[in-house]
């Protein structure tokens, strides 16, 4: 009988690298002797020249070696995050259970589907991990000075740690998708759900920035050593002290162990029973965990109820062609799963960020530095407005845009609608912070004020620069296409930078000695020198959004050609 | 406004996608009031020709008139007049028949008052009352193919644009539908412009029919006149004679050796 997993394994594989598709095997050999040769040689040559040019690395040694056990917990912390949740992240945007049906079809088992998917996997994960491992862990070999045998064990527990990671978010993502079936709301609700996972990937990262020192001390608790990827730091830690070429004493040794609490062979024991645990449960759960359900479109139908109070105030507001438009286009954007993950993601960052701006803007006991506080809350509220409607959400397919289209100046009066939802449900995005902003800061109703009319300017503008850009370039639904990356990406980008776009030109005035500040200050400072920066802050972002918006409608009322 | 009585009119009408022509030299008059169907194989042209029509699509060269409007410059009075019912549903999964019906009304302009009557009504001839509130993502294929003849008709065009009208519906639905062309037709004056590869649905519904292979109108006429230009029995071995659709029993089980 024929391998079928093999079959599976290089399909995925071929999937995952269709964009190498005319030399793959080229491509792929290239990478990998590159790889070995970036690991082994290149990236330590790279970073003990680097370190060298910083401070002669004698004289840090000491600081490495005690930071190595809590930076590395770190680091296999967040690694354990990324291997798991964004295979998740990915496999969920795009539900293939028509794949799963056709191999069924196919007398193929699910153990089968589970091991050639993992192992399609491993080479561009693999490559991944080659290139961003060893100069993370470069610095700690110059410091301990590993011998070799030391540094393959490393790497060897390392890839351990990542292919048990990636069979664990394997079986865990074809059983979400086996669950929600493929139907629209399934659909719907695994994108909505791989939307948050990316909160869960963003948000510690965030907090590693930030609280880096507070995050090293904490993941050095007691707590920590329940969990699988701090026995795989530990017995990483554990290799480069035994394998050292300092010939650490007796004592120092001891000091690791009483940092790291379990010594070599329990951290290894644990590690290598979870690696078989895991790889256990996954081959006996295969065939019992996954049973093919066809999911919501069978099971679950929705009949909608008459309209809420907000719907109806809004065609009492605007009761012609355009008020029954925007109503659509709510009633579109909140029942799908999607749209209320990115307003989840929102509000999120809507509440982190005064926290986070308040720890900033406090300098001094003397109160708040506004210029700061306007500047990050700009940088938030373009989050907010590019993240909540970039990409997505827009345009379901390309047969739904012919249907727009085959009216009379349908794409205006579709993009006119979907701006007006977009300012709509920025309000209370944009009040939730500055109110949180304002407590915190003991700010008065004026600045308050203020502050809102800037926060909503910024917003509106990056939420009009995101719906211009997606009818310019749209990607209908489809999360994985490189136009929805660059419409996320330029719709979060963009903004930022034309926010900040009359500080680098104050920068570059002060530097050829025209006093721009000054200038500024005085068209537009009527209320102070913060006004005239929110108000030079936000001039650009609506003058450029306004014009995407328009250049979008005109792309989208076009003809193809 | 249609001129003359003829409500299409196309001179040397090309298009192509790179290298390849998908619309070569179309002549073509459709009259006001006719039902046209234009057959041909899967990627034909059939498509391509309905979209530069309809205004979604620019030509290559040549020119044409849709309801007296030129292609070139007035597309939007051109989509003002027409309905264009898509090969594939692009429905919003998330709204309801009704809704997504109101959205349809919404985009030629009418509000919720003026085209609720207009939708209960379509709705109810086209037998989804019963489902009209539900949401969209849980409708079959036909259903949807129905919601969206009734997005088609919503706003009383002229002239309709069918791309595959039937290729979703089961029998009893199809009849419908062609029902619903023969009585608007005869009704209303309204045009048609069928496009499709079942010569049964043309055969039935149609009083001029093209047949267009690869981009190029090989045959215009009624059905009667092709049946018996082609000295076939039937319009489908008509098609058949005119396309090339003869079958080598012997090469399709040729694989299995």
């Amino acid at each position: 009988m024929s391998h079928k997993w093999f079959a599976i394994t290089k399909a995925e594989y071929f999937v995952l690298t269709s964009s190498l598709r005319p030399h793959r095997k080229i491509w792929m050999s290239i990478l990998l002797i590159f790889g070995l040769i970036w690991a082994a040689y290149l990236a330590p040559l790279f970073i003990g020249v680097v370190v060298d040019f910083i401070m002669p690395l004698s004289e840090f040694r000491g600081l490495l070696l005690v930071m190595f056990p809590g930076l590395m917990r770190a680091v296999m912390f967040l690694l354990f995050m990324l291997l798991f949740l964004m295979p998740l992240s990915y496999a969920l945007q795009e539900i293939k259970i028509g794949q799963w049906e056709i191999l069924f079809s196919n007398n193929v088992r699910t153990r089968d589907i589970l091991i050639g998917t993992f192992l399609g996997k491993i080479p561009i994960y693999g490559l991944i991990i080659l290139f961003l491992a060893p100069p993370l862990i470069s610095v700690f070999f110059l410091a301990f000075e590993v011998s070799l045998l030391g540094q393959a064990l490393i790497y060897g527990t390392l890839l351990l740690m990542v292919v048990t990671t990636m069979w664990l978010s394997n079986f865990v993502t074809a059983m979400i998708q086996s669950k929600l079936g493929d139907s629209p709301r399934g659909d719907d609700l695994a994108k909505g759900l791989a939307m948050l996972l990316a909160v869960a990937i963003t948000c510690p990262m965030y907090g590693l920035m930030f609280f880096a020192p507070q995050l090293s001390s904490i993941l050095g608790m007691n707590v920590f050593l329940l969990f699988p990827f701090t026995w795989s730091a530990d017995v990483i830690t554990w290799l480069a002290v035994t394998f050292n070429g300092l010939g650490l004493a007796g004592i120092q040794i001891a000091a690791f162990q009483d940092i790291l609490q379990l010594n070599l062979a329990t951290s290894g024991l644990l590690m290598v029973a979870f690696s078989i645990a895991c790889l256990g449960i996954g081959l006996a759960g295969a065939d019992r965990v996954f049973t093919l359900r066809m999911g919501a479109r069978t099971e679950t139908i929705t009949t909608i109820r008459s309209e809420n109070l907000l719907l109806r105030g809004m065609r009492r507001v605007a009761p012609g062609a355009f008020g029954s438009l925007v109503v659509t286009a709510f009633k579109d954007f909140f029942r799908k799963v999607q749209n209320l993950s990115r307003i989840a993601y929102g509000v999120i960052l809507a509440v982190i960020f005064p926290f986070l701006i308040s720890t900033i803007t406090f300098i001094d006991a003397s109160g708040v530095d506004l210029a700061i506080l306007v500047l990050m809350s700009g940088i938030g509220m373009t989050l907010i407005g590019g993240m909540t409607f970039a990409g997505t959400g827009f345009l379901e397919s390309k047969n739904q845009l012919w249907i727009i289209q085959s009216a009379p100046r349908g794409g205006s009066r579709y993009i006119k609608a979907r701006l007006a939802l977009a300012f709509l449900v920025l309000l209370p995005l944009t009040l939730l912070p500055v109110l949180v902003t304002t407590v915190l800061n003991g700010l008065n109703f004026i600045l308050f004020s203020g502050f809102f009319i800037f926060s909503y300017a910024i917003a509106c503008g990056s939420a009009m620069f995101a719906t211009g850009l997606t009818a310019l370039n749209p990607n209908y639904d489809d999360t994985r296409s490189p136009e929805h990356m660059m419409n996320l990406m330029m719709s979060i980008m963009v903004p930022e930078f034309l926010m900040m776009s009359p500080m680098l030109l104050i920068v570059i005035g002060a530097i050829i000695d025209v006093p721009l500040n000054r200038i500024l200050v005085n068209i537009f400072g009527v209320f102070g020198e913060t006004s005239a920066w929110a108000i030079t802050s936000a001039i650009p972002i609506l003058v450029v959004s306004g014009l995407v918006v328009y250049l979008g409608t005109r792309s989208l009322g076009q003809p193809e050609y | 406004m249609p001129q003359n009585g003829v409500c299409i009119r196309t001179n040397h009408l090309n298009k192509t996608f790179g290298p390849i022509p998908a619309v070569r030299d179309l002549d073509l008059e459709v009259h006001e009031g006719s039902r046209f169907g234009l057959l041909g194989p899967n990627g034909a042209g059939k498509t391509t020709t309905v979209r530069i029509l309809s205004g979604l699509l620019i030509q290559t060269s040549g020119t044409a008139t849709v309801c007296g409007f030129d292609i070139n410059t007035h597309r939007d009075k051109i989509k003002a007049v027409t309905g264009l019912l898509p090969e594939t549903p692009g429905l919003y999964s998330k709204l309801s028949a009704v809704e997504f019906l109101e959205f349809i009304g919404a985009l030629n302009g009418y509000s919720k008052d003026a085209s609720h009557r207009r939708i209960d009504q379509l709705l109810a001839i086209l037998g989804l009352e019963s489902r009209q509130d539900d949401l969209l993502e849980s409708y079959s294929s036909g259903m949807k193919q129905k919601v969206l003849v009734a997005s088609t008709l919503l706003h009383e065009p002229k002239l309709v644009f069918l791309d595959e009208p039937a290729s979703r519906l089961d029998p009893s639905a199809s009849a419908l539908v062609k029902e619903l062309i023969l009585a608007l037709a005869e009704e209303t004056a309204t045009t048609f412009f069928v496009c499709t590869h079942q010569t049964s649905l043309a055969e039935d519904i149609c009083d001029v029919i093209g047949i267009i292979i690869n981009g190029q109108l090989m045959t215009l006429g009624s059905p009667q006149e092709i049946i018996a230009t082609a000295k076939a029995a039937n319009l489908e071995k008509a098609y058949l004679k005119i396309v090339g659709g003869k079958v080598d029993r012997q090469a399709l089980l040729a694989w299995r050796a």
